[in-house]
């Protein structure tokens, strides 16, 4: 019981990071990137080579994958999303444009890596179990957990706060008065989507480390999972995608308990159901009180 | 060989596909639930029709497709009641995710065969699949133009300004989100009928970004969108394939960067080539043609118009307006004033069912308040106008006002479909009553003009034409002569006295007081919520305690007759523009 409980923290955790990656772009910039999967995947793959080709330790080649991310970030924005910025639909043509964007980022991954199924070397990370009392946990599963909670709390720090996460949660707040009161509104703009983006790296490369595959197709398979969390943690809540994503895996690995495998990528879209017939602003939103 | 059957077949399936998300997108929505429903239809039609050897082909797949459309249909209807509130991204999501649960259920059934799939006979061929496509868009050619059209353009531009004349949004979202439901169960059942082999997969999370992606291509700017967006799609591949670009990862990528390509360059999609045609009027018949819309019987002068009875409004302790009585009659043009936050705006957003009050009640044009919704009020005949004016930005002048007529007008869209003449009457007579509308504010040479376009003293005008245009009993305006110079004051002031001499009702807010005590019977002075003054013109210019609220200290030494004292304080400044109250 217990133990499952820990499993759902470290699969749980690795949606966390995802989907906070996801919410803090729609928190602050008010937009929806569909090409944060194809990041996802892309730096899993990224990962693999450089520890194949250069036998990087697992710390290093979660450093390169986080600048991998931030520059994959740069680009969508610069692509994707700034030319678009004055369009009445704009939030709507984004969300286009980015999945544009994935596509042609998992076309790329095909011509790069082929399209099989690669895995990191045997040894990347020591195999060996600990034990703490009843409790069984993989170096693996702490590292996950480590790094994913470490990423999070330095995140809420640098929002909450830093100088850049001030300029952040003005942008959010109101681009044109940020812009007035001498805020670089295109530098926040591009800086949010590079940091979110190399959450998602991160998060890839632990996501295939915890299954030991990474395909072209993962990041979809997460995307939903992950847009769910956010819906259920309350849009553009930072907190809420943590608590939200923690809760989808502990949920899943109980069902998969109980309940059997097949069923459990249900369980985030009942989450999801559940939340937004109970509560549509999710666990931490706020409510809109005024729009005349 | 460029036209294969199949390729032809498959234009057309992703064609009706394409317009399940047009369907929706028209007013503003984002579903994806449109791969779910065209699962769910697709398999419970090939499970109840029975082999084509007993009726025939046709026959058979005539009756699968009825069967898939009703499935749609409830589908969208289930899905729809509770999630029809949501709105933008959390629509996107939460239908998605719907869809997503039903690929799993599918997947997890034993009737479908699971992962395996289910053998459908193939009776789907070339010329039924475009008889489906040509029926489908015909549909939604006659469904442009009609009332019903209108509307639900009404709502992608501006939901707020929809309710407030009277259209009603959910039951319109809803209906459209059914019909995209429908569409999508068609789909699903000519897809089952042609692939001979269905499985859940068919339906999934790349499915509907397909059907997305095709529509958006498209565009939504006519009815063509749909079927060149298919086109586009489904011979890209081919035409690849052709040239010989190898299949792996250059096909995908290809399409992307179009795609990409057209979002960033085309931004109404492919139909935005296409020149819309505006909805015009002939000037030269309006004085000729005397057939009007039958307008609605207004209360006789001196009827109790709006009741209030110590209405309040709380937000979070902060008493926006409290304890307010009042009594509007018939034929009144009653002015409301009051420094900013005073709760001018609060208090007419209550008196049009925009917001429920905290306590107290009221009662407008025989309507109670607090639970009725805005489009019944709109409908009983209070029509409004908004601080920050909220024109139907894309649209022209005319049809900005011909859709502010929803609710005097008959609606259209069925007996277009079948060519009724009186459909085009009623269309036409509409059409002259719009056009009115807009001479009555001075706009009628300005009726083709975009409303984003117009000046902003055009565009403020424009919104009392689309007002005027539900030939209301009580017209509320909120500060309509902000950002008007002096002449355009002045000849707004002549036309709500002309309005009141017609029997309308008007209450309207403003800053200038000095237009205010010129045009209005009775004054409204509000103050931290609460009710300053209440009386005569007369009376509140002389009203010391509102002299004081509105100045506390001296006047700049303007002295202009007898309202010198608070007009000067009351000049309309780019501030109280920008301050909502």
């Amino acid at each position: 019981m217990l133990q499952q409980l820990l499993n759902g923290l470290f699969l749980g955790s690795i949606y966390a990071l995802f989907a906070i990656g996801l919410t803090l772009v729609f928190g602050i910039l008010d937009r929806l990137n569909l090409a944060h999967p194809s990041v996802f995947a892309a730096s899993a793959f990224v990962g693999i080579w450089m520890t194949e080709a250069f036998d990087l330790p697992l710390w290093l080649v979660l450093i390169a994958v986080f600048a991998f991310g931030a520059i994959m970030g740069l680009l969508i924005e610069r692509i994707a999303f700034r030319p678009l910025r004055e369009r009445p639909d704009a939030h709507f043509a984004g969300l286009i444009s980015s999945i544009a964007m994935a596509g042609m980022i998992v076309a790329l991954l095909q011509a790069v890596f082929g399209p099989n199924t690669r895995r990191f070397p045997v040894g990347t990370i020591p195999e060996d179990a600990l034990q703490f009392g009843d409790l069984t946990a993989s170096w693996l599963q702490i590292i996950i957990l480590a790094v994913s909670l470490g990423l999070m709390i330095a995140l809420s720090i640098l929002v909450q706060r830093s100088s850049l996460g001030r300029s952040m949660r003005a942008v959010a707040e109101n681009p044109t008065a940020a812009r007035v009161l001498g805020v670089n509104v295109e530098g926040v703009t591009a800086t949010t989507f590079a940091i979110s983006t190399a959450l998602g790296a991160v998060a890839g490369v632990l996501f295939a480390l915890n299954v030991n595959s990474a395909q072209l197709g993962m990041g979809s398979a997460i995307e939903l999972k992950g847009l769910a969390v956010i819906i259920v943690g309350g849009m553009g809540s930072l907190s809420g995608s943590l608590v939200g994503g923690l809760i989808l895996g502990i949920a899943e690995v109980f069902a998969i308990q109980y309940i059997g495998s097949s069923w459990r990528d249900l369980i985030a879209f009942a989450l999801l159901f559940v939340i937004l017939l109970v509560r549509p602003e999710g666990l931490f939103g706020k409510r809109k009180v005024r729009e005349v | 060989m460029l036209f294969t059957e199949s390729t032809l077949v498959f234009i057309a399936l992703n064609g009706v596909f394409a317009f399940s998300f047009y369907a929706v997108l028209v007013a503003g929505q984002l579903s994806l639930a449109q791969a779910g429903f065209a699962g769910i239809a697709g398999f419970t039609a090939a499970t109840l029709t029975p082999p084509p050897a007993q009726w025939g082909p046709i026959p058979t797949l005539l009756f699968a497709m009825v069967v898939g459309m009703l499935v749609g249909a409830v589908t969208a209807v289930i899905l729809g009641l509770p999630t029809m509130k949501l709105r933008g991204v959390y629509l996107a999501i939460a239908t998605l995710g719907f869809a997503e649960a039903i690929r799993i259920f599918l997947l997890n059934s034993e009737w479908t065969g699971g992962a395996q799939g289910m053998s459908v006979p193939k009776t789907l061929t070339p010329v039924v699949a475009w008889v489906v496509l040509a029926l489908v868009t015909y549909w939604f050619a006659r469904q442009s133009r009609s009332r019903y059209g209108r509307a639900l353009e009404a709502i992608r531009e501006d939901e707020l300004a929809a309710r407030s004349i009277g259209i009603n949004v959910g039951g319109h979202r809803l209906s459209a989100f059914v019909a995209a439901g429908v569409l999508a169960g068609l789909y699903g059942v000519m897809w089952a009928y042609y692939v001979r082999l269905v499985a859940p997969e068919d339906f999934g999370f790349s499915t509907a970004i397909d059907g997305l992606v095709t529509a958006v291509v498209g565009g939504t700017a006519n009815f063509f969108g749909p079927i060149l967006g298919s086109g586009f799609q489904t011979m890209l591949p081919e035409i690849q394939r052709t040239i010989g670009i190898e299949a792996g990862w250059i096909r995908p990528f290809i399409s992307g960067l179009l795609l990409l390509l057209v979002i960033l360059y085309l931004p109404g999609g492919i139909a935005s080539l296409i020149p819309r045609r505006r909805q015009k009027v002939d000037i030269a018949s309006l004085q000729t043609d005397a057939a009007g819309l039958s307008l609605r019987a207004h209360p006789t002068a001196g009827e109790v118009v709006a009741e209030l009875k110590d209405l309040a409004k709380e937000y979070g302790g902060v008493h926006a307006v409290r304890g307010v009585n009042l009594t509007v009659r018939s034929g009144e043009v009653v002015g409301l004033i009051g420094p900013n936050g005073a709760g001018k705006t609060t208090l007419v957003n209550m008196i049009s069912g925009l917001i429920p009050p905290s306590s107290g009640s009221a009662t407008v044009l025989g309507v109670p308040i607090g639970r009725t919704p805005v489009h019944r009020i709109a409908a009983a005949g209070v029509t409004r106008t908004f601080q920050h004016s909220k024109l139907f930005n894309r649209l022209t002048a005319l049809e900005n006002v011909l859709i502010g007529a929803h609710v005097v007008a008959k609606p259209t869209f069925l007996r277009r479909l079948i060519w009724l003449p009186s459909a085009r009457r009623d269309e036409h007579t509409a059409l002259t009553h719009a056009a009115r509308c807009l001479d009555r504010v001075g706009l009628l040479d300005k009726a083709n003009t975009l409303a984003k376009g117009l000046s902003y003293g055009d565009q403020r005008r424009l919104e009392i034409a689309r007002a005027l245009a539900a030939d209301p009993s009580l017209l509320i305006l909120d500060e309509p002569a902000a950002g008007m110079n002096h002449v355009e004051a002045d000849g707004l002031s002549e036309l709500i006295r002309s309005l009141a001499a017609d029997g309308l009702t008007i209450i309207f807010i403003e800053h200038n007081v000095g237009m205010v005590l010129d045009t209005c019977d009775h004054i409204i002075v509000l103050n931290f919520g609460e009710v300053l003054a209440d009386g005569t013109p007369a009376d509140i210019a002389a009203d010391e305690r509102v002299i004081e609220a509105y100045l506390g200290a001296a006047d700049d030494g303007e002295t202009d007759a007898h309202e010198a004292d608070v007009a000067a304080a009351a000049t309309p400044t780019k501030a109280a523009e920008e301050n909502d109250d």
